[in-house]
């Protein structure tokens, strides 16, 4: 287990070295120049120029500026824009947002999601299980925007049931309510479907009917020994979405003004500010890694099967 | 009187006690299917009884209801599709099929219990084999967890699982075949019920482990005096164990008899069908006696005798009437219209 995670962990290191060339290729490959507009309505001074050039490593060729990016990089600084703001202020100002907003559509759509499948896998081709079968395929196929927008206009504006947009700088829980559910909203229909899904075929699994001649009551049957194998898919399903949800959510955040980081990606790639871009990248790959790790990890812990020896 | 009657004091519950030794009595027991493409009757009029300390082989090729009948006793039939329109399965004198549902979940474990075929898809994969096991003793007795496991690793060591306090953690796909059903063994025994059901308990496995684990089962029969039912395809399986065996075509019994009884002189085509079709050493490079034909489509049986479309011996009676059991010698059934001149011939 241990030489395991070591061994990912390496795994990432040229992972993480790719992809972070890449983008910075791509933004090094951007036409335009930084210091157009920089000094007002007239050119820049040759000595300006000059030093402003020097500091930023314009002139070194693409391989030399990752290079000494990713040297600074591995003292954890990441930089700063050309108008002297650090990138390591910006992803802790902006991340924690992104973090809770994934947290909480991730804890909506578990909760929610297995509930539902749960219920319409035990009672197939009930009400309820009709109910959810259209509802998510309702939700599947209308993009996040609609939602976004329907959910806010209806639920925020008219009833008043919940904030409508988020207004302080790091936005509260309770700011943040009906964005995780707009976000979270089609993930519960994925996760409401594996799990009924699983759960049915589970339910005519022999270890089932084993479980049901050992003299075991129906909800034990089904609520541990169907639904511990069912889960297996599901958990794996949310902790890869926890991973996507964790790098940002533009349309989600443009909807509701929240200051996480996929925004902050959004206008860092309009205003070509190539530090920004290359520094939240960085970031969001770490940790997507990361989480991927972790579900591996979860994944050989629900299913003995799974050995990562 | 037996080992049974001093597990059962817990107040309140009901006491199981054979009556004149009968443990299970299934009478005249009808199993339907209803399915889109229409009913299919899977048991026909079926009835058998069986004894403490008896072991009756229900003997039959795949679809005959072999297996549908020890489910219906279990009660882990699918209903729906399953129905039962008719019939009764007595259990030292309870009628399981009218017994609430609560009170039956009980008989499941202490009372009745099964092993299935195929211990790899029966066990559940992600629980340890030796929790799987102990849990029998939480919800039947209330054992605490330690205690519960104490018990289960004391079963495992009883169907000879080497190593039983080490492997007592690990999962089913760590053990071999052999090794596997020998956990649904353990399982099946450890509340000691008075009746056992095995559902092709070695068919799939390889021959030598076949043996050792028909052994087991032998022992453990004798060893506590259970009723054992024993389904099966193999009639080699069932020799050296059963006591009587009960051959099922096309969902109904058409023969009965003592297993020697059966093996020297069976008193059914389809019996006799059977025991020819025994690949035997003496009769190297010999053709190898099939039955020809299938077993008839259970939404179409053919009218008259079910077996008369691959029967040798069939004459327009068979086509006609439907043979019953009836008694062709003293402790023999068989449901053959020329069931005489089978048994001499």
């Amino acid at each position: 287990m241990g030489t395991y995670i070591l061994r990912r962990l390496l795994q990432m290191i040229p992972v993480i070295l790719g992809a972070t060339f890449l983008i910075f290729a791509m933004v090094f490959a951007l036409p335009g120049d930084p210091l157009a507009g920089k000094c007002g309505e007239r050119p820049c001074s040759a000595a300006y120029r000059a030093a402003f050039t020097e500091k930023y490593n314009l002139n070194d060729p693409l391989l030399v500026q990752y290079g000494k990016y990713v040297g600074k990089l591995a003292t954890g600084d990441f930089g700063e824009t050309y108008n002297q703001i650090k990138v390591s202020d910006q992803l802790k100002q902006r991340y924690p947002v992104t973090a809770k907003l994934a947290l909480m559509a991730i804890l909506f759509e578990t909760l929610i999601g297995i509930v539902a499948g749960v219920l319409t896998g035990v009672r197939r081709g009930g009400f309820l299980d009709n109910l959810v079968l259209v509802s998510t395929l309702v939700v599947i196929s209308i993009p996040v925007f609609v939602i976004g927008g329907l959910a806010q206009y209806f639920l925020g504006v008219k009833w008043g049931l919940f904030p409508v947009t988020v207004t302080s700088g790091e936005a509260t829980v309770y700011q943040l309510l009906l964005p995780a559910m707009v976000l979270g909203s089609l993930s519960v229909a994925y996760v409401a479907r594996l799990t009924r899904t699983n759960l049915v075929e589970n339910l005519r699994s022999d270890y089932v009917r084993t479980a049901i001649s050992k003299g075991l009551t129906k909800r034990r049957a089904i609520g541990l020994h169907a639904l511990r194998n069912s889960l297996i898919p599901v958990v794996t399903f949310i902790g890869f979405d926890f991973g996507a949800l964790l790098g940002g959510a533009i349309v989600t955040e443009s909807i509701f003004n929240i200051p996480g980081i996929g925004g902050y990606i959004f206008r860092s790639i309009r205003s070509r500010d190539g530090a920004s871009v290359v520094g939240a990248v960085t970031v969001l790959v770490i940790v997507y890694l990361v989480v991927n790790l972790i579900v591996d990890l979860l994944y050989g812990l629900l299913d003995p099967r799974i050995s990562h020896d | 009187m037996t080992v049974q009657d001093t597990t059962r004091t817990d107040t309140g519950a009901i006491r199981y006690e054979p009556q004149d030794g009968v443990l299970l009595e299934v009478e005249d027991l009808y199993v339907e299917f209803h399915t889109a493409d229409g009913v299919a009757t899977a048991i026909n009029g079926v009835s058998f009884e069986l004894r403490q300390g008896e072991s009756l082989a229900i003997l039959g090729e795949s679809g005959s209801g072999k297996s549908v009948t020890a489910q219906a006793i279990m009660g882990i039939l699918d209903m729906p599709p399953a129905v039962i329109p008719q019939g009764h399965i007595r259990y030292c004198g309870h009628d399981l099929l009218t017994m609430d549902e609560e009170q039956r979940r009980k008989t499941r474990g202490p009372e009745v219990s099964m092993i299935f075929q195929d211990a790899l898809s029966s066990l559940n994969p992600v629980f340890p084999v030796g929790w799987q096991i102990a849990e029998m003793f939480r919800i039947h007795r209330g054992m605490n967890k330690s205690d519960a496991l104490d018990q289960a690793i004391r079963l495992m060591e009883r169907v000879q699982i080497p190593a039983a306090r080490e492997r007592v953690k690990a999962y089913p796909h760590q053990f071999s075949g052999g090794m596997r059903q020998r956990i649904m063994i353990a399982m099946a025994i450890a509340l000691d019920p008075a009746v056992l059901i095995a559902d092709e308990p070695t068919t799939a496995l390889d021959v030598t482990v076949q043996a050792q684990i028909m052994s087991l089962l032998e022992e453990l029969q004798e060893e506590r005096q259970m009723g054992l039912i024993l389904i099966t395809h193999d009639l080699g399986v069932v020799a050296d164990v059963a006591d009587r065996i009960a051959v099922m075509y096309a969902g109904r019994l058409v023969e009965k008899a003592e297993v020697h009884e059966l093996y020297r002189s069976p008193a059914h085509p389809y019996t006799r069908g059977l025991l020819e079709s025994i690949p035997r050493l003496d009769q190297k490079g010999q053709t190898l006696a099939a039955i020809g034909g299938l077993p008839p489509n259970l939404m179409r049986i053919p009218p008259g005798c079910p077996f008369n479309p691959r029967c040798r011996m069939a004459q327009d009676v068979c086509r006609r009437d439907l043979p019953a059991l009836r008694e062709v010698a003293p402790g023999r059934l068989s449901a053959c219209h020329f069931a005489e001149e089978v048994i001499d011939a």
